[in-house]
């Protein structure tokens, strides 16, 4: 399932849990469905400062399993943290938010291949 | 494999009708440049021009700074497997035009960063205030889909820096420098006592504007690879990536890796340097897993005593880069991080989110959280609105004299991570 707030990646997959919040707030869902036993697929944040800065995110999450995974669990607390503590102080780039709709829908795809092919 | 360096001093730049180095003095031919450009009928137009150190004149957005050289002989000319047919790098004899760079100026999307200022406060930030530059700004056909349009300025980068590089092929260098190392058992029978040493290269490989390629080979596909440590110093691995401006690995610094080079120097002193692995960053957790565990494996297979690895980006490669660490730390291999950190404008926060007790020989980058303020330039090149961008990120950012705060992490190569850069740390 991928967890997002990115309407480009709503409109183009299936198996989306789409929130209308920010980028914490997608974060904060995802923390929820790991909490509850569902693992991390996609890392929740990207690998460079200015795509910290995006108005979007999206994350891929798997099946439920039995147990909680505690290191995914500890991952995505880290992310949040870290994610908080950079924009405490910016803002999102509101002015170029398509590009980052785009980019983000190519990061997620970039993530999804690398997926491709595997039954686990 | 033996490496010969040959450095020609270029101690100006200047547009002309020859592209050639008389006395120091690099002359690019624009006319010539532009039209060879323009046989990618990607390509709308090249504009073309000069930044010298102490200029008023800020570049804006930098998507990479490339080494101007000239296969003189070994392998081929050019960056292999992406302008020129495949071959070996690293052997041979390399011409380089040591003090000029060529800087790929383009807006692929809204939000690129990475700002050189040749002059004042910024200029203290970059290494590239410091080198002439051949400003290349692209602008592609329209209606060209993202990725064409990287593959396209990345591209025209490289040829421009090659069809440069050709200037120095009949000239005498000023000093060369030789890079030899045998194979791995020739090297541990001469140096039987001195600990062996990897260096594990971590590179983001997440997809567009976040590549790495080796050979032309788009990394995100290879499982971690060893190099000879001369590879990379040839021109085997160029930059696609343009958006972590503070601490992306640039075509220039990897051709220029101050971290192999270190390595380069101890070797046979202090350590026997065996090599370089270059290491993916996914953005998947299995991705990274395999990585890790397959970055231990050589690590273990070559029999290394320790190994050094250095981060690329920020954000989910900290994981990476921790993950490595452990692995290796658990398997009795020493190992020595680097990294750059967000210790908050004051420098007083925690800088890393990702915690590891096995990471205790960290070297730090820098701070990319640090405040710069960067008075208005006389002369743009580039995108004048890409400063907006740059200064959006906070209220008071753009200040009443026309300055603007931002943080390092804007300019490029300002927080090197595998230590090319201008940054050191202090105790206190």
């Amino acid at each position: 399932m991928i967890i997002t707030n990115n309407p480009l990646v709503a409109e183009k997959y299936e198996n989306v849990l789409w929130t209308d919040g920010s980028v914490e707030k997608t974060l904060i869902i995802v923390r929820d469905f790991i909490h509850q036993g569902y693992e991390l697929v996609s890392h929740p944040l990207a690998a460079s400062l200015r795509m910290l800065f995006s108005p979007y995110r999206s994350i891929i999450i798997n099946n439920k399993k039995e147990k909680l995974n505690f290191e995914h669990a500890q991952i995505i607390e880290d992310s949040i943290i870290k994610y908080k503590k950079h924009m405490d102080l910016r803002k999102t780039d509101e002015k170029t938010r398509d590009d980052y709709k785009k980019i983000d829908l190519l990061l997620l795809e970039a993530a999804l291949s690398e997926e491709k092919g595997k039954w686990y | 494999m033996k490496l010969e360096i040959g450095r020609i001093y270029i101690k100006d730049i200047q547009l002309g009708n020859e592209t050639s180095v008389k006395n120091g003095v690099l002359t690019v031919d624009k006319t010539s440049l532009i039209a060879k450009l323009k046989e990618d009928d990607r390509i709308k137009d090249v504009k073309i021009d000069i930044a010298k150190p102490g200029d008023k004149v800020r570049i804006i957005p930098v998507k990479d700074v490339i080494e101007p050289r000239v296969k003189i002989s070994g392998g081929n000319n050019g960056f292999p497997g992406v302008t020129a047919k495949p071959a070996q790098c690293g052997e041979g004899r390399t011409h380089v035009l040591y003090g000029a760079a060529i800087v790929t100026v383009g807006d692929i999307v809204g939000f690129q960063e990475g700002v050189i200022d040749m002059w004042g406060e910024g200029a203290k930030w970059t290494p590239f205030s410091q080198t002439y530059n051949l400003t290349v700004d692209i602008n592609v056909v329209d209606g060209i889909d993202p990725h064409t349009h990287e593959e396209t300025v990345r591209l025209a980068g490289l040829r421009a820096a090659e069809f440069v590089g050709q200037a120095g092929k009949d000239i005498t260098p000023d000093e060369v420098l030789t890079y030899e190392m045998g194979s791995i058992f020739e090297e541990s029978n001469k140096y039987p006592n001195l600990p062996k040493v990897l260096y594990a290269e971590m590179m983001i490989t997440q997809g567009l504007l976040h590549d790495t390629y080796i050979y032309g080979v788009n990394a995100q596909t290879i499982l971690p690879a060893l190099l000879h440590a001369n590879e990379e110093l040839d021109n085997a691995v160029i930059s696609g990536n343009c958006v972590a401006a503070c601490d992306k690995i640039t075509t220039y610094q990897h051709q220029n890796n101050s971290t192999i080079l270190d390595l380069y120097a101890q070797h046979g002193k202090e350590i026997n340097f065996m090599g370089c692995i270059m290491v993916p960053e996914h953005t998947t957790l299995a991705g990274k897993m395999r990585a890790s565990d397959y970055t231990r494996k050589l690590v273990k297979m070559l029999g290394a005593d320790a190994v050094v690895v250095s981060e690329e980006g920020y954000g989910n490669p900290d994981s990476d880069l921790l993950i490595i660490c452990k692995k290796c730390e658990k398997e009795g291999v020493k190992t020595v991080l680097i990294t750059d950190e967000c210790a908050g404008r004051d420098g007083m926060s925690q800088p890393l989110a990702d915690t590891a007790a096995e990471a205790v020989a960290v070297v730090s980058g820098g701070n990319v959280s640090h405040v710069v303020t960067l008075p208005p330039a006389d002369k743009v090149i580039g995108n004048a609105e890409a400063i907006a961008v740059l200064a959006g990120g906070w209220e008071g950012a753009l200040l009443e004299d026309g300055s603007l705060q931002c943080e390092l992490n804007a300019v490029i190569g300002s927080t090197s991570e595998i230590g090319y850069h201008n940054v050191t740390c202090r105790l206190y």
